[in-house]
């Protein structure tokens, strides 16, 4: 258990140790496997998340424009219908006050109680008036019906009262006016049969005006109200009002159409403000309608939507890190570790073909050795045929003791020989039936992944007409090997390797490994084949490889040529016997 | 037991001759393949060749095979500094005796004694 620590950290952040086998390092087939690990990982991430990050962002760019733009439309509707009411509102009083005045006439509303009798019906049929009055066309007010005791006031200097002498019909902003309470004025101007105008005039609760606009109200943050053209507030605001009474938002332009438009308050919050101008068919009003609503209220649904979608988005990717993650790390740690089997097993190929190299030195030293020592001990034996054949020396035991300790000290000798010539025995050929085209592909198997990465090209051509070879199935493996892993040095990547084999009579094969790397110069291909020559830098190779290669060859009774252009590649030929004469074990 | 050595170490092959004449046997010297050849060749006639293998010219397997052509009747046994290993290949009968070098007197003689069919004995030097 107490393990399980670093076991997590490296599944999060792998080791890829190497410590103390640099000697490995040439047969790696990635050099560095935190960089692979960590492009692994960055490229399953890419294709794995990005996709996922741009659908969702096209998702919130299409469906915010797409709430955008029907909380603009569903604002535009409520401001709509608020116009149309409001404007129903004054036109029906209009209306009302034009009927009475075209009906009755001057001198019937302007005689005592009549006025009082038309407030009476008004209000019972309309509601919402305060007061009725009629004024001459100096603006005297002569006949007057409600609560207030106003007659004889000269209104002549009123807004209202210089509009109503330009039109048929006028529409007062909201104003405290005489009585000292909020009122809007509505009034309708006649001719009396003198030629001389008179005014009809009611007064108008802004109660019943704020109760209609109220009622278009809906959720907490929709404020609906009126202002004049200057800005002020007709109708109070909930939100939107200053200390002035003005609105706190701009004054938007002039309109006939009822619009919506995105805009921000004084504190920076996006808001959608619908506005209308009012006018009725009767007379023009100096009144704007706005509707305005918080953008935030109106996005909840989205927004609660959105931040959903975040945390599965946020999930999702979390888990997809981390799978991929796991999942890189487990699959480069396996290729690390294959690759590390892999370039153990060629280092101790390679170790190996040096200790064939030293057991053929050692037979060779022994076999050099063994000749003189066959003439010492004939020698010596000699003299202790002749010691037992004379008489003279027959009795001497003494000297045939000497002469045996020189055949004793041979035969040690032959002893050590023979144990240098029985290492070497190790390596002798062991014939068995190999197929060529089976053992080319076990060695390419090698390489793939070194081939794929570099992006080298390699092809097989190894007709079904040639036959089983009768040969010794290690050494012919290591020859492969070892050309292969020559020209996968030589070449850089993006190359070909070509490997071909043909007949060559009856008896014999001939296997082509061809590449199109660097080359060999013309001075050197002369000394390929000697043991300990090499091109590459101290340390880097031994100069043993092709040395071995061509030792290997010569002992399953072949031969081996090369032939080389700097600059356009190398072609090894190996030339081996169908059937190899079998060994003579002694 | 006429016997022909054949080895280009020709102090070695020399010793070993009169080794062999002490012990009873009629042993004849060649230094060289191409010399032991020419002496079958000749007409002459041996019941065993000693044959180093490995000689410059005509090595010991070579000319066992030519020998063996001319003399069919002819025995051979081979010496070899490679002691018991063979890293080379023969074509020749199998059954061949092979002796490793430095020598042992007894089993050369042993092996003569085989070769010559029946207990013709080769006697101790000095008997």
């Amino acid at each position: 258990m107490t393990q399980s620590p670093n076991s997590l950290l490296s599944s999060i952040w792998p080791q890829f140790s190497r410590n103390g086998e640099e000697h490995l390092n040439p047969y790696y087939t990635f050099q560095d496997y935190r960089q692979t690990w960590g492009m692994t990982i960055f490229i399953l991430m890419t294709t794995a998340l990005l996709p996922l990050i741009v659908m969702a962002l096209i998702y919130y760019q299409l469906t915010e424009t797409s709430i955008n733009t029907e909380a603009l439309l569903r604002t535009e509707r409520l401001a709509s219908n608020t116009r149309r009411a409001v404007t129903f509102f004054l036109e029906e009083r209009l209306a009302a006050l034009t009927f009475t005045v075209n009906e009755m006439g001057y001198d019937r509303l302007t005689r005592p109680g009549v006025l009082s009798e038309v407030l009476r019906n008004l209000k019972l049929g309309f509601g919402g008036l305060t007061d009725l009055s009629v004024m001459a066309d100096n603006g005297t007010q002569v006949a007057y019906a409600g609560p207030f005791n106003l007659e004889g006031k000269d209104y002549s200097d009123q807004p209202w009262f210089m509009e109503c002498q330009q039109h048929d019909a006028c529409v007062s902003e909201i104003f405290s006016g005489y009585r000292d309470v909020p009122h809007i004025v509505v009034a309708v101007k006649s001719k009396r049969p003198d030629g001389h105008f008179f005014v009809l005039r009611a007064t108008l609760e802004t109660e019943r005006l704020i109760q209609t606009l109220s009622a278009f109200k809906t959720g907490e943050h929709a404020d609906i109200f009126l202002i004049n053209r200057d800005g002020l507030l007709q109708t109070p605001s909930q939100f939107y009002a200053d200390p002035s009474r003005h609105v706190s938002l701009s004054v938007p332009a002039y309109s006939d159409r009822t619009k919506a438009v995105l805009s921000s308050d004084r504190s920076g919050l996006p808001i959608i403000v619908g506005y209308a101008f009012i006018d009725t068919k009767i007379a023009p009003t100096g009144f704007i309608l706005m509707v305005v609503k918080q953008k935030a209220s109106m996005m909840k649904v989205w927004l609660d939507l959105r931040s959903d979608i975040n945390w599965f988005l946020a999930i999702s990717a979390a888990s997809i890190a981390i799978v991929i993650t796991l999942t890189s790390t487990v699959m480069v740690n396996r290729i690390f570790h294959a690759d590390r089997e892999k370039a153990k097993t060629m280092a101790l190929a390679e170790q190996n073909c040096q200790l064939a190299s030293i057991g053929q030195l050692a037979a060779g030293v022994a076999h050099e050795i063994n000749n003189p020592l066959a003439l010492i001990n004939e020698t010596a034996g000699y003299v202790k045929d002749l010691f037992l054949i004379k008489e003279q020396y027959k009795e001497d035991t003494e000297l045939v003791e000497h002469i045996d300790t020189i055949i004793e000290a041979v035969e040690r000798c032959g002893t050590i020989t023979r144990q240098l010539l029985g290492f070497a025995r190790r390596f002798d050929i062991q014939t068995q039936s190999i197929d060529l085209k089976e053992m080319v592909t076990d060695v390419i198997n090698f390489h793939k992944k070194e081939a794929e990465y570099r992006n080298i090209a390699i092809s097989v051509d190894i007709p079904e007409t040639i036959p089983l070879i009768e040969t010794d199935r290690g050494k012919l493996q290591q020859i492969i090997l070892n050309l292969v892993n020559n020209a996968f040095q030589a070449i850089n990547n993006g190359c070909i390797l070509d490997i071909r084999a043909e007949m060559d009579g009856p008896e014999q094969v001939r296997l082509f490994i061809r590449d199109n790397g660097c080359g060999i110069s013309e001075e050197h291909l002369g000394k390929v084949f000697e043991p300990f020559f090499t091109t590459k830098k101290e340390g880097q190779g031994t100069g043993l490889g092709l040395s071995i290669t061509y030792g290997l060859v010569q002992k399953l009774h072949g031969n081996i040529a090369v032939q080389s252009k700097t600059g356009e590649g190398t072609t090894f030929v190996v030339t081996l016997p169908v059937q190899t004469k079998k060994e003579i074990q002694a | 037991m006429k016997v022909l050595l054949v080895d280009d170490e020709q102090k070695f092959v020399l010793m070993l001759a009169k080794r062999l004449e002490l012990r009873g046997l009629q042993a004849d010297v060649s230094f060289s393949g191409q010399n032991a050849l020419e002496r079958i060749e000749r007409g002459e006639r041996f019941d065993v060749a000693i044959l180093d293998v490995k000689m410059p010219g005509i090595g010991g397997i070579e000319l066992r095979r030519r020998m063996g052509l001319i003399d069919p009747r002819m025995k051979f046994v081979f010496l070899t500094g490679h002691g018991s290993n063979m890293d080379y290949t023969l074509g020749a009968n199998e059954a061949e005796d092979y002796l490793p070098k430095p020598l042992k007197i007894d089993e050369l003689i042993e092996t003569l004694n085989r070769l010559a069919e029946g207990p013709q004995a080769v006697p101790e030097p000095g008997n």
